[in-house]
């Protein structure tokens, strides 16, 4: 049986529940680790993506493989993310310092802990399209076209959001990468 | 010297990229769901009923033409026997016993003297 996201997608559109779960249990993983980066919080980045899944079942009937099932879902997580930071402004900053990095020596270690933890702290105190941005672009892999399209926005406004978000993390970082 | 400074003090955008990157990469190792949250989820989702889904009206009629005889096949199995059933035993003439038997009996003639009731006329 054929089980691309395209073919559950079509079964969950007939009230496939079991196509469902296979689904979320496919995509799960990914989205959760998304909306922890994005959100900064595992609790409510569990909530996000609850509640993104149920909007896939929801809407499945109407979906259209116009564009390809995962680039869809990255819209709807990043989008609930968003909804819920502006609701909540605010960071867990603990658990973004929480790193396991194998440097090669303790001070090494220490040192690249504090900087990605400072980067880390910068990054979200972003606006928050700059920050869905900048990490789906460096951390998600996708392509400009793809982030765009998970934004809901065109490829050159995705790119001034990125010109933007770099130039405003530069300032945050200054003291940080000048050292 | 002053030179040396700002080399060292201008970070070009690929040295930069690359420190965004390692720092996200690191914030990305952290930020990995375990299989326990990832469980979680799951289990709540199997747990609570799905929503009513939201059909869209102008994929109506393709929802009624797309046909699915898959779960009727017995019956479909059922109504094909009964056809050829039906044409064997037209084919073999094994129904013509029962068509002689209800067949009508032939109606009177009123020109018929057989009995000599008309004979008169």
């Amino acid at each position: 049986m054929d089980d691309s996201d395209e073919a559950l997608m079509a079964r969950i559109a007939r009230g496939d529940e079991r196509a469902f779960h296979q689904l979320s249990q496919r995509h799960l993983p990914a989205m959760l680790g998304l909306a922890r980066r994005v959100l900064g919080n595992a609790a409510d980045a569990e909530d996000a993506v609850q509640d993104a899944m149920l909007r896939v079942w929801t809407h499945a009937p109407r979906w259209q493989p116009l564009a390809a099932f995962r680039t869809w879902l990255t819209r709807i997580v990043v989008n609930l993310c968003l909804d819920r930071k502006r609701r909540a402004p605010w960071v867990d900053l603990e658990q973004a310092g929480e790193l396991a990095d194998p440097a090669p020596n303790a001070t090494e270690h220490a040192e690249t802990t504090e900087r990605e933890k400072l980067v880390a702290a910068a990054i979200a105190e972003l606006p928050d399209r700059q920050r869905a941005a900048i990490i789906l672009t460096y951390t998600e892999g996708m392509s400009n076209a793809q982030v765009a399209e998970a934004l809901d926005t065109s490829v050159s406004a995705l790119e001034t959001l990125l010109i933007r978000g770099k130039q405003n993390l530069r300032r945050a970082l200054k003291n940080v990468i000048e050292d | 010297m002053n030179q040396n400074k700002t080399d060292r003090t201008k970070m070009n955008d690929r040295q930069f990229d690359d420190i965004i990157k390692a720092a996200l990469k690191g914030n990305a190792a952290a930020a990995t769901p375990d299989d326990a949250a990832v469980a979680r989820v799951l289990s709540r989702l199997k747990a609570a009923p799905l929503p009513p889904q939201k059909r869209a009206w102008w994929r109506l009629p393709s929802e009624l033409l797309d046909w699915q005889f898959a779960p009727a096949w017995p019956r479909m199995a059922a109504l094909a026997g009964c056809a050829v059933l039906g044409f064997t035993i037209g084919l073999a003439g094994l129904d013509q016993t029962f068509d002689r038997a209800d067949a009508a009996p032939p109606a009177l003639s009123l020109f018929d003297d057989s009995d000599g009731i008309g004979a008169g006329l």
